[in-house]
Parts: structure tokens; sequence; C-alpha cells
């Protein structure tokens, strides 16, 4: 069993594709954050979880990184990195999701739309989902596919 | 693992990040300050956008003055938000004109009120701007007396005046 999960863990074509998943999800939930700053640091004051002072630069800086680790990830430049920095993402995510939850607040998480978007706990479980798919990119140890510039091998 | 490859990689996807986020903010329309202003106590919050429409001298910022205009009978409350809403509860003899849906309701709403009319928006409360951009709208269309009622359905509900 731990060497099928091992073997899973470090099929390329598994990697190619979390990456590919990974890196369009995020690029997709970039897009509407870009377009709309005001309505993704509505959201962020929603969570209200953070300072006054940082909701702005939040929603100016957050869409970038999920723009630019999605892209890393798609077009595999620094790949491992880009996943360490999603699944740094998606901790967070989960972290804020979860304590909105237990606090029992109504929220829009925000993360495709500023339109609500289906449970908290839904979306907890589907970044979870993310999660699993950065950790195999972070710790795939083969050759990687479709890179530009950065081909992993073992180390 | 070489971890001190992945942290300058990750500095450097990091750094490329940063530098497009505050150029793209800085030329875009949608732009956004800095720092926005986000204590309800001190008004609506707001990101302080370059495309923010808020007029803070046409704003009612207390309860009690609105309930006074209202009281007056002299001003109309104008209502922005979705018919939806509207129809769950309203103050009591609010017009609806949805933000979404102001083109196609404009005209009804002039026939059945003159330029000179006062009118009071509102929406939710501080959360929201849809108000603000009510107002704006009627500017445009050639109404002269409209004003903001900041603290919305919220406030004026929280105070135990008339809804329906």
């Amino acid at each position: 069993m731990n060497n099928y999960l091992r073997n899973l863990f470090n099929n390329c074509w598994i990697e190619i594709a979390f990456r590919w998943i990974l890196g369009i999800t995020f690029i997709y939930a970039s897009y509407y954050k870009i377009m709309s700053p005001t309505d993704f640091a509505k959201v962020v004051y929603g969570y209200n979880l953070f300072p006054e002072v940082l909701i702005n630069p939040i929603a100016i800086i957050l869409p970038f990184v999920e723009l630019i680790s999605g892209l890393s990830l798609l077009i595999g430049i620094y790949p491992r990195s880009a996943a360490l920095i999603i699944n740094g993402l998606l901790l967070a995510f989960i972290f804020i999701l979860t304590i909105n939850i237990m606090r029992g607040y109504e929220f829009d998480c925000g993360c495709f739309s500023t339109k609500k978007t289906g449970s908290p706990k839904l979306m907890v479980a589907r970044d979870v989902i993310y999660l699993i798919m950065g950790l195999q990119i972070f710790l795939f140890n083969g050759v990687r596919k479709g890179c530009i510039i950065r081909v992993d091998r073992k180390t | 693992m070489q971890w001190n490859k992945i942290i300058k990689e990750m500095i450097f996807l990091l750094g490329i990040s940063i530098i497009f986020a505050f150029t793209v903010n800085f030329f875009s329309p949608a732009g956004i300050a800095l720092v926005g202003q986000w204590d309800e106590s001190l008004g609506v919050i707001a990101t302080k956008a370059k495309s923010d429409v808020f007029s803070g001298e046409l704003e009612i910022k207390h309860v009690k003055i609105a309930k006074q205009i209202y009281d007056s009978d002299k001003a109309v409350f104008v209502d922005a938000r979705s018919l939806e809403n509207f129809e769950n509860a309203h103050i009591k003899g609010a017009e609806s004109l949805p933000l979404d849906q102001f083109d196609n309701l404009i005209e009804a709403f002039k026939e059945k009120y003159p330029a000179d009319t006062i009118i009071v928006t509102y929406c939710l409360g501080r959360t929201c701007d849809d108000s603000h951009r009510l107002e704006q709208l009627l500017f445009d269309k050639g109404y002269v007396n409209v004003s903001v009622f900041i603290d919305g359905y919220q406030g004026w509900k929280a105070e135990g005046y008339p809804i329906e």
C-alpha cells in the first residue's frame, strides 16, 4: 500500500495533471479579484479577521500572488516553489474558513466571484483536495514534464 | 531538498507578484487606495477606489435626522437594494429602484417624481455603497435634491422605525 501511494505521488502524469488543475484554478480565481478589487476588499473585510490597515493591501496583492503562482505551475517555472506558495495560501484559506464556520458567521468566501459560492464546509473540503494536489507537486521527486525552467530530478 | 533554492525562488515569485500588483493597481481605473475606510463608526466602509462616487456632504449620518426628514413627508425614500430584499421588508412608503435595474425603471420613476423631488436613497447600511451609486445615477438624470441615508435599512430597523 505504501509503495502504491509512493508510486502515485511520484507519477509524472499525475504531477502534471495536478499542476495544470491547480494552475488554471488559481489563475481563474485571481481574475475577478483583479478586475474588482473593491468587491474583493469587501469580502476580506467580511471575514472580520484582519486589521483595517491590511484589508486594502491584501486585496491588492493576494490576487497577483494567485495569478503568478498559478502561471508558474501551469507553464512550469519553479513549480515546487509555486506549489509551496499555493499550499500556504490554501492552509490560510482553510484556517480562515474554519474559524468563521466555528464562529457561526455567514460570509461570502469570495473565492471565485463576488456571488455566494456554496456551503463554507464544502469550500473547506475543496481546499483540502487542492492542498493534497499541491503536496503531490511539492513532494514529487521525478522528472517533471512540461516545465519551461525547472526540471527537478531526484536529489 | 534544496531549501535555499526554494526560498530564493519563492522570494522571486512573491516579489514579481507584489511589483505587478502595485503597478496594475496604480494604473487601473478600478484601482484602490493603499488604506481604505473600514471603520463603520466613521461612515460607509470604502476602499477609496478611483471609481468611488462618495460625497460626504450629501450623506445623512444620523438615523434621527433621517426620521425627521421622513416625518416631514417632503421626501421620497428610495431603496437601492434588490427587489427581493425590498419585497422582504423596507422602510415604510419607500420606492424600490434597484441599482441593477436602474435603466429599466428610471423612466417610470421620472414620470412619477419630478426633478425637484427631495430624494433620500438608502441600501442595507454602512457596509454597502449602492445608495451612493444610486444617488450619482439620479443626479445624472437631473435630480438635484438627492441625499444618502448611510445607516440604511439596518439602522432604521434597529431604531424600531416603521417598516413594511
